[in-house]
């Protein structure tokens, strides 16, 4: 009985060349910019363009068989059937691996790739990863579920992004165990992993205090999320003809907190009418804050959130008006995305009620 | 090296013959001066051009260099250069630029 196969791995599968598609804009492809960037969706046998680049890296282990190229506003602007069009396009070739981009800081494209990355790996369950930017928009949307090589800013940083997806792509696409971001060269996706330490958490906790005392450099264990910076606004012309509300974190509402909003982690907020109010007291208002003790707000609600004062200040011509309604939440480990979208919801508001500015007050 | 720029060094490349042609580049910054000395020696670094991946290997110089300065005359040089020589970073240029020349130039003087 002859049963031999030599060139099959175990369990059957024909280990070849890694096949690749790759995904790239209208302006890699040499089509064209700004000009060109309704172009439709379309396939090339081979490589175009960065896929050059990306392949002498592959060394033979990998191959790009086929460059996806759509217009940058094509896909933004049909998001949904130029996705589906470029991900029907992507299947035929039964790619092993997919790398879009990568997209430096344009911002179009990085959501090009992001989206487009994101929905190979979910509808097709075939590795992907793309690069870009970290202040491109893309990174801060996919982050989380794609993996994204952080690039310089430009294309000028092409021979960098290369030389930092070709090997994340290769592990990827064998199934191996990655690195950290750091030593990849990925954008952190937020995800901890347990590890065994030499040293007990006392004695890291000391040499990185020594450390920081000293002036020297050293790697927290625990990394802060990053948020964004606002800027502020240029400054209110003549307050004393400006509209301005009241906003809080501080949790006042009216006795009896009739909207429900949760003591900590709040998934509301509410809107409260002022109207003929010269004073919050304990009658009328408390805080539904769970985050600090409540005695001296629930005593006299103006300490968080200052009706009294703005009362006097309108009465003596300082501003021009107090807003009829006031805006508040409980700040107390709200998560940055609620507290964004509540905003984003009332700012629209203030603005249409012709409210100049906004006094934000915490706890 | 923006996208018609290269196609016009490929053409004129490919009309007299890599050994005919000499570009001379006038960026104010060092990296900027790299990256079109990359373009036209070793291909578009960016990948986006019609030099993506064409090797040229063209005689390469910044305004600045001294194998230009030295070729040309020193009033007219003054004339034209002379004020942008003072205020560019010369130095930084100039070790870019020999050194993307000495790494892709194909012609050896």
């Amino acid at each position: 009985m002859t049963n031999t196969q030599p060139n099959k791995m175990r369990g059957g599968k024909q280990m070849g060349k890694i096949k690749v598609v790759h995904y790239i804009n209208q302006f890699f492809a040499g089509i064209g910019g700004e000009e060109k960037a309704d172009y439709k969706p379309e396939v090339r046998e081979g490589i175009v363009g960065p896929g050059m680049s990306l392949n002498a890296g592959f060394k033979g282990e990998a191959e790009i068989v086929a460059t996806v190229i759509c217009g940058d506003s094509y896909f933004n602007e049909n998001l949904e059937t130029a996705k589906q069009e470029v991900i029907e396009m992507i299947k035929k070739y039964k790619p092993d691996l997919f790398i879009a981009g990568p997209a430096f800081n344009a911002g179009r494209y990085g959501v090009a790739c992001g989206t487009i990355t994101d929905a190979v790996q979910k509808e097709l369950g075939i590795p992907a990863l793309t690069g870009m930017y970290i202040e491109n928009p893309g990174a801060d949307m996919f982050k989380k579920s794609v993996y994204i090589i952080s690039t310089k800013n430009s294309a000028a940083g092409m021979r960098d992004a290369v030389g930092k997806m070709v090997p994340l792509a290769l592990k990827i696409a064998k199934g191996e165990q990655l690195g950290s971001p750091e030593e990849e060269g990925y954008i952190s996706r937020g995800i901890r992993k347990n590890y065994f330490a030499e040293k007990r958490g006392s004695e890291r906790a000391i040499e990185m205090m020594l450390k920081k005392l000293k002036g020297e450099d050293f790697v927290t264990e625990f990394p802060m999320p990053d948020f964004d910076r606002v800027k502020p606004n240029p400054a209110v012309k003549d307050i004393t003809k400006a509209k301005i509300a009241l906003v809080t974190s501080g949790g006042i509402v009216p006795k009896g907190n009739p909207d429900h909003i949760e003591s900590s982690s709040a998934s509301k907020y509410g809107k409260y009418d002022i109207e003929g109010f010269e004073n919050l007291t304990s009658e009328t208002h408390q805080t539904a804050h769970g985050g600090y003790d409540p005695v001296y707000a629930n005593e006299d609600p103006d300490r968080v959130l200052p009706v009294d004062v703005l009362r006097e200040m309108e009465e003596e011509g300082k501003i021009g008006s107090l807003h009829r309604y006031y805006y508040a939440t409980v700040g107390n480990g709200t998560s940055v995305a609620n507290a964004k979208a509540f905003a984003s919801t009332f700012a629209k508001e203030l603005v249409a009620d012709g409210v100049d500015a906004v006094i934000l007050t915490s706890t | 090296m923006d996208l018609e720029n290269q196609k016009r060094v490929k053409e004129l490349t490919e009309k007299y013959g890599a050994e005919n042609v000499v570009v001379l580049i006038g960026a104010a910054e060092a990296e900027a001066a790299g990256l079109a000395a990359e373009t036209v020696t070793a291909g578009d670094p960016t990948f986006a051009g019609p030099l993506a991946g064409v090797q040229l290997g063209l005689r390469v110089y910044h305004a600045v260099e001294p194998e230009f300065k030295n070729a040309v005359d020193a009033d007219v040089y003054d004339e034209q250069i002379g004020m942008m020589e003072m205020v560019l970073d010369v130095d930084e240029i100039i070790k870019e630029v020999k050194t993307i020349r000495d790494q892709y130039c194909k012609f050896n003087d």
